[in-house]
């Protein structure tokens, strides 16, 4: 017993035909088609010759009653991705149904969706001529009428976002012009916008594809131009906040991984406190960072994002006790207290007057109570990101000399690039492969000096940069009056009385999954359970953190699912042979970059609108669908579902029919037709789409400037008949879909001359002498011999040579205003991965072999599998409705062989 | 005519960031497609790209009879029109 009697693979005008004739005979049929609708490209057909008739009008019966019919299963968006022979005769095939992201019973086909997407591509089924958009529906008769959203998975620059921050998302909505939408995509991750647009290390950037090409978008500036715009004109964050649910969450700590989850939590209607122990909020954002690189008024805004959606902050209030909070009516605590202390040097002189911890000195610097380094020589002792500030403002602090002292080389020093390089341009030395041994007085206890060890670099060591080791006798004294120290940061991990574990960092315990300590209603987030990492991480850990929060508090597991469950990371290569070449940045100059200031206002200046818009222009859309939700806003029926995922099944079938068509002949095969180059040689499959009721322009258009044609050219027999393509076959339909298109040009474009350059015209069906007659007697003039080659004007026109073969074989110049190409049809070798077990057999031509096609058509090599239409050859359309019938006859014939009695 | 023919899909990526500019161009009035290239300073073919997708998604639409040069001209849609 099989699932089904038959499967046809491909739903064009013959695999809808074998279906519907063997549903009508009673059969179960399962008919797949790998486009997001039936109808193959017969559907896309202006009309059909000689009848003339319109195509879109006999298909669509065929392709309602393909979906409808009780006895036909038919499956669009999916793809057969094997088929192998049991023992029993019957068939197993791997079914693969493409995930459309779209509900389809909920879908009611409005199309909202697509006029609210914002990624751009070229419309396959316009044939290239316009752009359709990544959200779609194939075409206006589609069956179904259905979405499709084409996702080629995540782009790099948004899976590799620890915040979970959709930044092709915003970079797609601010290329359309749509910044408060991209500030508004932002937040559903964070409210720290405008400090992230200036403060993150953009580990976006590093993915960006682009960035193997002319350089990586510029995503985070791209990010602080939404938040410009934003705080510029609005007046609150400008979000809907969840009823309140009559819960509350303690957040002690308010850096970025405490400030997120508030306004995660806030949003899902918890209320939220949170506690800090500093005089100001934001941590880190604004007790470290300096203010040249991240103003406090930006710190600000994006606070009272939170403050403004109901969020208490508390300032001056450490938190020690953790069962008082519960005490107090909080039903969760987060622990988001970082990494506030600072790791010793342990060297002698350490305590003096003037050596000063790195955070310290920048925590004092931005309170206003720092101590003036006006003509002072500063140390600072580290590589990382700290030490970069802590030099940068002892620079701004009035330093006359400022050096960092750094154990290992240059490579190695886990500051990110910019800033080492921002630091150099500050005036800040570097002294490489030197380690500090003792910090040196005038006897006094005033520091005069840092006394240092040279080191070399050895092997390896855990962290895979190569270990210092000391030089003996390399000792020597750098002088100086002040010593920061900046080597490492630390939790406070023990500040909660034990209460909750800790690790030998300092570090609290908490399941790195679900964030939640061994107290279950503790959880704990960013860099108090990680150790020091970077903003972007703490806001992603804050996110997770409220998640978690919010399914404990609800009463629902926290392990067994995933919380951002991206689709696969697009393959970069991929993308960039999406294209062929690329040519173009639209980037402009950019005035804002970093320039050398030597005082506490911001460094970076705000992008212009012309550059943000350039800058985002240039994204690649990696991932196609940029996830910028504007699909799922504009939806009315909630139908548009990320979530989705494919599916694979497997079938029993009792027979196949291979209706998988045929491809058109690349015209760019014959280069000195100039097609991809010129812009107004087309195809003749371009052609109809251009004569189609559901055209691409408003009529028969040149695609180079939009004029309205006045001399057309056809080149009949292009890639067909045509032993230098390696295609010696004829087409058998290019020459009466041209005389098709002659007639319907003259009768839309009245005054337009149409010639046609061919080698002979092969009419021979009912009536199609008849109708290239017509066509001549319409005024198309038909011209004998080979176009050799075509050349370009600087307006457009085309030069074609020929040979006028029936006026005396003279060598001929004709200029035209657009040139189609009357392209010829090769096999579809897509066949050739369906079947294994047994090789589905290729005729010499390597379309799909019958080996009895004149007694027995439609059968093939292998015993159960059959071929309809075009897949076997060329065939007009009806010779494949013939043939698809034939097909579907041989089927029944096998069915009911297998039910006799051996 | 003669310059570089850009990539198809390179130039269709451009039309959301285009489009500004193009309505910028046409809120003087309709233009034909080569008016509308040399009033954004961009090849005329990538303008058809562009003008044709908006035209699609309701953004421009033709007045109604091409001119004697052979050219429609193309008008901005106000929004509220827009379907």
């Amino acid at each position: 017993m099989t699932d089904y009697d038959a499967l046809v693979v491909g739903s064009g005008i013959a695999g809808m035909e074998s279906a519907l004739k063997l549903g009508d005979m009673g059969y179960k049929v399962l008919l797949v088609e790998k486009e997001a609708s039936v109808g193959g490209r017969m559907i896309l057909l202006s009309k059909v010759f000689p009848t003339l008739d319109c195509a879109s009008c006999i298909s669509t019966p065929k392709m309602a009653a393909s979906i409808h019919h009780p006895n036909v299963t038919a499956l669009t968006y999916t793809e057969v991705d094997g088929i192998s022979r049991d023992g029993d005769g019957t068939f197993k095939a791997t079914i693969r149904r493409k995930p459309r992201f779209v509900d389809e019973a909920a879908c009611t086909g409005c199309q909202l969706c697509e006029t609210a997407c914002t990624v751009a591509v070229p419309d396959q089924f316009n044939a290239d001529m316009v752009a359709r958009r990544a959200a779609y529906i194939a075409f206006p008769q589609a069956v179904p009428k259905k979405a499709v959203l084409e996702r080629a998975g995540t782009s790099p620059c948004t899976y590799t976002c620890p915040a979970g921050i959709k930044a092709h998302g915003y970079v797609s909505l601010i290329r359309s012009g749509e910044y408060e939408k991209a500030f508004q995509l932002v937040l559903e991750a964070t409210p720290l916008v405008g400090t992230l647009g200036r403060a993150c290390y953009a580990p976006c950037e590093g993915e960006c594809t682009r960035g193997s090409l002319e350089g990586t978008l510029p995503i985070r500036r791209l990010k602080r131009f939404a938040a410009d715009r934003h705080y510029q004109a609005i007046d609150g964050p400008g979000v809907e906040v969840a009823p309140a649910n009559g819960k509350g969450v303690a957040v002690v700590g308010s850096g970025p991984a405490g400030l997120t989850a508030a306004w995660q939590l806030a949003r899902r209607g918890y209320r939220v406190k949170i506690f800090e122990a500093a005089p100001v909020a934001g941590g880190f954002l604004r007790l470290a960072i300096p203010a040249y690189r991240l103003p406090a008024e930006v710190v600000d805004q994006d606070i009272s994002n939170v403050t403004g959606i109901g969020v208490e902050i508390a300032t001056d209030s450490p938190v020690t006790d953790l069962e008082a909070l519960r005490r107090d009516g909080f039903d969760a605590v987060l622990v988001a207290t970082g990494t506030p202390l600072s790791t010793s040097l342990n060297v002698p002189g350490e305590k003096l007057d003037g050596v000063v911890s790195g955070l310290q000195f920048l925590r004092a610097t931005r309170l206003g109570s720092a101590a003036d380094l006006t003509g002072k020589r500063v140390v600072v002792v580290g590589g990382g990101n700290v030490a970069m500030d802590a030099a940068r403002t002892a620079v701004r602090m009035g330093a006359t000399e400022t050096t960092i002292a750094y154990r290992r080389g240059r490579q190695e020093m886990p500051a990110h690039k910019t800033e080492v390089d921002d630091a150099e341009r500050d005036g800040v030395r570097f002294s490489f492969l030197m380690a500090p041994v003792e910090v040196v007085d005038d006897g006094s206890g005033k520091v005069t000096g840092l006394r240092c060890q040279r080191m070399a670099l050895g092997k390896p060591d855990a962290s895979g940069r190569r270990r210092p080791e000391p030089i003996k006798g390399s000792e020597f004294v750098l002088p100086c009056d002040t010593v920061l120290v900046a080597i490492g940061m630390a939790p406070e991990g023990s500040a909660f009385g034990g209460r909750c574990a800790s690790n030998a960092n300092g570090t609290l315990v908490a399941d790195p999954a679900t964030l939640q300590t061994g107290v279950p209603h503790v959880f704990a987030a960013g860099d108090v359970t990680t150790g020091a990492s970077d903003i972007t991480r703490a806001v992603g850990q804050g996110r997770r953190a409220a998640h978690m929060i919010d399914r404990w508090l609800r009463g629902e597991p926290l392990a067994g699912f995933e919380m951002d469950e991206a689709l696969p990371v697009v393959d970069k290569t991929k993308v960039l042979t999406r294209q062929v070449g690329y040519t173009h940045s639209t980037a402009p100059e950019s005035a804002s970059g970093s320039t050398v200031k030597r005082d506490f206002a911001e460094i970076e200046a705000p992008m212009t609108e012309a550059e943000a818009l350039a800058g985002s222009s240039d994204c690649l859309d990696c991932g196609v669908c940029s996830e910028c939700q504007e699909c799922v806003t504009a939806c009315p029926s909630d139908a548009i579902h990320l979530d989705m995922r494919e599916q694979i099944e497997e079938v029993s079938v009792g027979a196949v029919v291979v209706a998988t068509g045929y491809k058109l002949f690349a015209a760019d095969a014959k280069p000195e037709y100039g097609f991809g180059r010129y812009k107004n040689v087309i195809t003749g499959m371009q052609m109809d789409r251009l004569l189609a009721p559901t055209r691409p322009y408003n009529t028969v258009l040149r695609p180079g400037d939009g004029k309205v044609p006045e001399r057309i050219a056809f080149i009949l027999c292009t890639g067909s008949r045509d032993e230098t393509v390696g295609n010696p076959l004829c087409s058998r339909f290019c020459c009466m879909y041209s005389i098709k298109q002659n007639q319907l040009i003259m009768g839309a474009l009245p005054l337009a001359e149409v010639t046609v350059h061919y080698m002979d015209i092969r009419a021979p069906g009912k009536r199609y002498d008849e109708f290239y007659e017509s066509a001549k007697s319409m005024g198309a003039t038909y011209v004998k011999g080979r176009v050799a080659k075509i050349t370009e004007k600087d307006d457009g026109n085309l030069i074609l040579r020929y040979e006028d073969i029936e006026h005396g074989g003279a060598l001929v110049q004709a200029e035209y205003d657009m040139v189609v190409l009357a392209v010829g049809v090769q096999p579809n070798r897509e066949v050739d991965r369906l079947f294994s077990g047994d090789d589905l057999a290729l005729d010499v031509y390597d379309y799909v072999a019958e080996p009895n096609e004149d007694m027995d058509p439609g059968r093939t090599s292998i015993p159960g599998v059959f071929v309809a239409g075009a897949a076997s050859g060329a065939k007009d359309i009806t010779d494949s409705i013939l043939h698809a019938g034939a097909a579907a006859a041989q089927v029944a014939a096998h069915l009911e062989s297998l039910k006799v009695p051996a | 005519m003669t310059a570089v023919k850009r990539e198809i899909r390179e130039i269709v990526r451009e039309e959301p960031f285009m489009r500004g500019r193009i309505l910028a161009a046409l809120a003087e009035g309709p233009h034909t497609v080569p008016e509308i290239a040399e009033a954004i300073g961009r090849p005329a073919n990538e303008a058809m790209y562009w003008v044709m997708g908006m035209r699609r998604y309701g953004w421009v639409r033709e007045v109604k009879e091409a001119a004697v040069d052979g050219y429609f001209r193309y008008q901005a849609v106000a929004r509220e029109q827009r379907s």
